[in-house]
């Protein structure tokens, strides 16, 4: 961390014995810049936050987020429930079509990717230059248009009828979009989840054994059957002895009511603690690198001045949990309270259906048209129009950097794989794909992560994402900024997971190189 | 045969010649049979994989065709709308004026194409084969396309008795399509001709310069304008023509003719210039200590880059380029009414006060002897020009805003003097930089200033792909300089710059676009104080210049991060301040290696301005998705113009990115 040349021209300073005047010491200057534009940066912040809300208060519009628990009476055409009783229902329904939306996004999009990619590789001509077109076309169109041209494409289908196809009571495609059969979660659901977590750990501590076995012996121990068997077993029972589990739901509402009964001071002190405490480990991590057998470095008055700035940034969380706004400690214990009760009433004495139903589509005649009825799965047009776009552009992007990927591998590899006489496509899964797979993971990554992103285009077909439903609750209730933040926090939350997944591979890949 | 307009601009200068890009040896080309045997059908796998791909490509192919030429699409929406889509309803008396848009940007791509580009040849190998592929590309699509729907007398599509259109017979259909069937017979023919009048080595070694086929292609269609009657149809003063069979508009050929007359005569003059520079540049080395090259010694560092006359030819290209839009939108196609008499009792007086009082400053400050008291004068120009904004914040006094921002600038320039301190020549530039940006301030706050004289039925007097174009253009000039600060930052050593940079990348990167611009266009408004307002093309600017920032900054940061420490340290170790080694040193060198990916945030932030479309501007794609049809006359035609507006975009994006994958191989160059 420290600098080697502020430490030597320090040390030489000292040896003559003078000091230059503050303003013309390059560390005491810097640092006045860099505290100048803090609270510069700052003083914006908070001059824009009162601005603000001073023209909130001009039009009678307060900050809170009683919409996430009122009701608003609005409709949302697709989802897990298009009544929402409140908000933040409404919400939900939007989060859920979007995750839904990018994780069915991200699987298509990979194949299609990885397919055309290795087809940008072929030896055989037309399928080289036809990949090459399927790239070339779809990346340099705006996703946007593309989204606009299914859209208007598919609304050129034929209209809602009864015995429609093309297979009757299971698929039906019209200008109202897909609708196939259902599988929902249903009753024992949660219970029947806990029944497979146990039994994803049994599955994994009996792989580690046969696998160690295999290792010392060589004997064959088919670790993999044995696992995917124990999975299998835990699923089937579980399916009908889920509701032992139903005790869980007392010791789950107790503990919901346990943390709504944390009083705000416990919260605030905790926090205050913990701003505290990673200060202190900071500090004491600093100063440890800077010891070497000989004792401690000299300490550069930068050093310091970090130190300084690791306690003075500690202080003003303390501040800003204890003074500033003591209302989100509160916040903090009633949602997790909440939280552990919603999951507390998942389990249960009255829950002993089949964790898992399924329902066939069916067609309903309310007036004069037909239309899908609600068993089946709706897909609608604008669905299949976001879907088609983001999945087709990405794999576009994802195409290319499988290209790039695999070419970064050294030529030497597949000659060798060639020579100890692996066939083409066994050399390509067992020796080319790994080591390409460590170069494509990463921009691959940031790929998913658009996509997830470029899901919240649904707003210009009318899809009901969280954009989309997230804009019809601000034009109902006028709390603009609270969606935004509810957006921002959401589309946060998406890119950390997806950057953890992907790190957590990336990881895993280095490892088994080695 | 070489290009006769392309003299080896490296060799020229007396360096190692340019090897071309890596392209591997050019094999014999083999005979048709064998190439389709090896190529299409080598063994039982790969015959399959070849008609799997081929009846993909054909069914593609087919529902295109079938899509094109079908009797239901009204291509006439397209047609007729073209000066819609592109730049609205700008009043036909005034349409000189965009003209004159399209005139500079033709004279400066023509200049910048003259003095920069280094296009080869097309081997008459390469020609052939486009010339065969679209020969054979067209007899498919005639064999392919389904018949056509027959018409009665009246023009109406014949039904048969169960609703089903009646289409004519195949052999009818092949007959109609005659005019097709020449055409492709017409390139097979041109391509054989030339396949079999060249032996297999002539063939490829001889080149025919791009430079021909870039012009004479566009020389091609201008001049069909003249001759073929593609019909006539439009909206003049509101009343819908359609002509078919006539000549195109008067308006229309003229112009564009004129266009690419000036496009040919810039590109030439461009090249002259070039040329000449180059000569001066041999008969320099030639007659060592001489000549007009001042900077020549430099000329073995960066072999490339010629210095002197051309060198200073191409700043003044640049520097126009990036002034362009800003006139070219202010002042051309906004015609403001400028009032003289503020002109003549404020602007002028105040910003020749401004121009001569600060290059005094600015002369004193870059003394050599100037020392700490010229640093704090700096300071203290720029606590003076601070206090006049929390003055205007608390409404102690009254200012001309551009007498505010005149004094920031000096600030600035003050800030700036202790490196251009020493020589004269230097000194005289900061001056000269000075005045200037005195002068770009006041002539641009009085265009501003004054109101637009050119009246549309919208609040914006430009619309369709000028506004797509000018949101991309000036998000990409304003988002360059903070994206280089917030790398600058995020690579930095001060950890407050670093972590508030790397939030706010982090946090813009992490939100969809779309947030962004409803929070821009929507909310703002809120954050602003009041009396304040933002036109909602600002608005949408400034979104589109915060996000596409933080995605700069990380492909700068990409380049920072291939210095090595080397560079740091010699920046050091010859006495450069901070700022000279990042100005000088580190940026250079980081830029040139960030530069494939920065063209891939222009193609990315070219894409995204149809987004605008959402949050209710009316660019490029609302005008076809929305605009027309929404026309009395073109109620619901909505395909036809998506598929066009694709097509545009499409040619621009593809068009960047081939030129970013020829960048690439020249920076890779620039490397060795």
């Amino acid at each position: 961390m420290s600098d080697p040349r502020e430490a030597a021209r320090d040390a030489s300073l000292s040896a003559l014995g003078t000091r230059p005047p503050f303003y013309r010491d390059a560390t005491v200057v810097r640092w006045i810049a860099q505290v100048g534009t803090l609270i510069l940066v700052l003083a914006a912040m908070w001059f824009l936050a009162t601005e603000a809300g001073d023209s909130l208060r001009a039009r009678g519009a307060n900050i809170d987020f009683d919409f996430i628990s009122d009701y608003i009476g609005i409709q949302v055409g697709s989802g897990i429930d298009t009544n929402p009783d409140s908000g933040g229902r409404a919400l939900w329904v939007g989060m859920v079509n979007t995750i839904r939306m990018a994780a069915a996004g991200i699987a298509l999009a990979s194949v299609i990717g990885v397919l055309v990619g290795l087809a940008r590789l072929s030896s055989n001509w037309p399928l080289r230059r036809l990949a090459g077109v399927y790239v070339e076309a779809l990346r340099n169109i705006p996703l946007l248009v593309q989204i606009l041209v299914y859209a208007a494409v598919l609304a050129t289908l034929p209209n809602v009828s009864f015995g429609m196809g093309p297979i009757s009571g299971w698929i039906h495609v019209s200008n109202k979009g897909l609708s196939i059969p259902r599988v929902f979660v249903a009753d024992g659901f949660y219970q029947w989840a806990v029944i497979m977590l146990i039994g994803a750990v049994v599955a994994r501590i009996t792989y580690r054994r046969l696998a160690e076995q295999r290792e010392q012996t060589g004997a064959q121990t088919n670790a993999g059957a044995w696992a995917t068997g124990i999975v299998a077993v835990f699923a089937i029972v579980g399916w009908w002895v889920h509701p032992i589990f139903g005790w869980l739901g007392s010791p789950l509402g107790s503990l919901a009511d346990g943390v709504g009964a944390i009083p705000q001071g416990v919260v605030q002190l905790i926090a205050a603690l913990a701003a505290l405490a990673v200060a202190v480990w900071w500090i004491r991590r600093f100063l440890a690198q800077h010891r070497t057998p000989a004792g401690l470095t000299r300490l550069t008055d930068d050093d310091w001045f970090r130190m300084i700035f690791a306690v003075v940034a500690a202080a003003i969380v303390v501040l800003f949990v204890t003074v500033l706004w003591p209302g989100l400690s509160s916040w903090v214990v009633n949602s997790s309270s909440d939280g552990l009760g919603v999951l507390a009433d998942k389990f249960g004495n009255g829950r002993t259906g089949p964790p898992i139903d399924a329902m066939r589509p069916d067609i309903v005649q309310p007036g004069n048209f037909a239309n899908y009825g609600p068993a089946g799965l709706n897909l609608s047009i604008g669905f299949a129009a976001v879907y088609f776009g983001v999945v087709f552009y990405t794999a576009a992007f994802i195409a290319e950097i499988v290209r790039g990927g695999i070419l970064a591998v050294p030529k030497g590899q597949s000659e060798a794989a060639q020579a100890v006489g692996l066939r083409r496509s066994t050399a390509l899964r067992r020796v080319i794909l790994p080591q390409a797979l460590r170069v494509i993971l990463p921009p691959v990554g940031n790929q998913y992560l658009n996509l997830t992103k470029n899901t919240s285009l649904a707003i210009a077909v009318g899809y009901s994402d969280l954009v989309q439903i997230g804009q019809t609750v601000y034009n109902q209730t006028g709390k603009t900024l609270q969606v935004m933040a509810v957006w921002m926090l959401f589309y946060l939350a998406c890119s950390l997971t997806i950057s953890a997944v992907v790190n957590f591979f990336n990881i895993r890949m280095r490892i088994v190189e080695r | 045969m070489t290009d006769p307009m392309l003299p080896p601009a490296s060799t020229a200068m007396g360096a190692e010649p340019v090897i071309p890009a890596a392209s591997p040896p050019d094999r014999p080309s083999l005979p048709p049979g064998r190439w389709i045997r090896e190529n299409l059908f080598p063994n039982t796998r790969n015959s399959i994989l070849t008609i799997f791909a081929i009846l993909i490509a054909l069914f593609a192919y087919r529902g295109l065709l079938n899509f094109m030429f079908s009797e239901e699409r009204s291509w006439i929406a397209v047609r007729t709308n073209l000066r819609l889509m592109f730049t609205q309803a700008y009043p036909e008396h005034q349409y000189i004026r965009v003209w004159v848009t399209v005139g500079t940007i033709m004279v400066l791509a023509g200049v910048s194409a003259g003095i920069w580009a280094r296009w080869g040849g097309v081997t008459v190998k390469r020609l052939m084969g486009w010339l065969m592929s679209g020969g054979v590309l067209t007899a498919a699509g005639v064999l392919v396309r389904e018949p056509s729907v027959l018409t009665d007398a009246a023009g109406e599509s014949v039904r048969d008795d169960a609703g089903e259109l009646v289409r004519e017979s195949f052999a009818a259909a092949m007959a109609d399509r005659w005019v097709w069937w020449a055409i492709a017979i017409a390139l097979l023919a041109l391509g054989l001709v030339l396949w079999t009048s060249l032996d297999d080595l002539r063939r490829r070694t001889i080149e025919i310069p791009v430079a021909w086929l870039i012009f004479g292609l566009p020389a091609l269609l201008v001049a069909s304008t003249w001759v073929v009657r593609y019909g006539h149809y439009g909206f003049t003063e509101g009343e819908f023509i359609a002509e078919p069979g006539q000549l195109v508009a008067m308006t229309t050929r003229v112009p564009w003719t004129f266009m690419w007359l000036i496009l040919v005569a810039s590109f030439a003059l461009g090249r002259a210039a070039r040329d000449r520079a180059i000569a001066s540049a041999q008969a320099a080395e030639e007659t060592p200590n001489g000549g007009p090259s001042d900077e020549g010694a430099d000329d073995d560092a960066v072999p490339e880059l010629p210095r002197g006359a051309l060198a200073r030819t191409r700043t003044s290209v640049n520097l126009l380029w990036v002034l362009s839009p800003f006139f070219l939108y202010w002042v051309v196609m906004r015609d403001p009414e400028i009032d003289y008499a503020h002109v003549f009792s404020t602007m002028l007086p105040m910003g020749l006060a401004f121009g001569a009082a600060g290059a005094a400053v600015l002369w004193l400050l870059t003394r050599s002897d100037a020392g700490e008291v010229g640093r704090l004068a700096a300071i203290g120009l720029l606590l003076l020009a601070a206090f006049h904004w929390v003055a205007a914040y608390f409404g102690w006094y009254s200012m001309l805003q551009v007498a505010r921002i005149a004094f920031l600038l000096l600030a600035v320039a003050g800030l700036l003097a202790p490196n251009f301190a020493g020589v004269a020549a230097q000194r005289r530039r900061l001056v000269g930089a000075w005045l200037f940006m005195v002068l770009i301030a006041f002539y641009g706050a009085t265009v501003i200033n004054s109101p637009s004289t050119v009246e549309t039925p919208t609040d914006m007097f430009i619309g369709g792909f000028s506004v797509t174009l000018l949101v991309s253009v000036l998000t990409i000039m304003l988002s360059f300089p903070i994206g280089v600060l917030l790398a600058l930052a995020r690579t930095s050593r001060q950890p407050i710059f670093r972590v508030l940079s790397t939030i706010y990348i982090e946090v813009i990167r992490g939100v969809p676009l779309i947030t962004l611009l409803l929070f821009f266009s929507g909310v703002l408004p809120l954050f602003l104080p009041d009396g304040m307002e933002l036109a909602e093309l600002a608005a949408a600017i400034l979104g589109y210049t915060l996000f596409s920032a933080a995605y700069l900054a990380e492909n700068v940061r990409g380049g920072l991060q291939s210095i090595r420490r080397g560079q740091y340290e010699a920046a050091d170790a010859v006495g450069l301040t901070t700022t000279q080694r990042t100005g000088f040193i580190v940026l250079p060198q980081s830029l040139r290696v960030s530069i494939p990916p920065l063209v891939g945030q222009v193609i990315a932030t070219f894409k995204e301005t149809s987004l605008l479309a959402i949050i209710g501007l009316f660019d490029f794609l609302r005008m076809a998705n929305s605009v027309i049809p929404n026309q009395s006359q073109f109620l619901g035609v909505r395909r036809e113009n998506l598929l066009f507006v694709s097509v545009v975009y499409w040619v621009v994006a593809f068009a960047m990115s081939k030129y970013s994958q020829r960048l690439e191989q020249r920076v890779g160059l620039g490397q060795r």
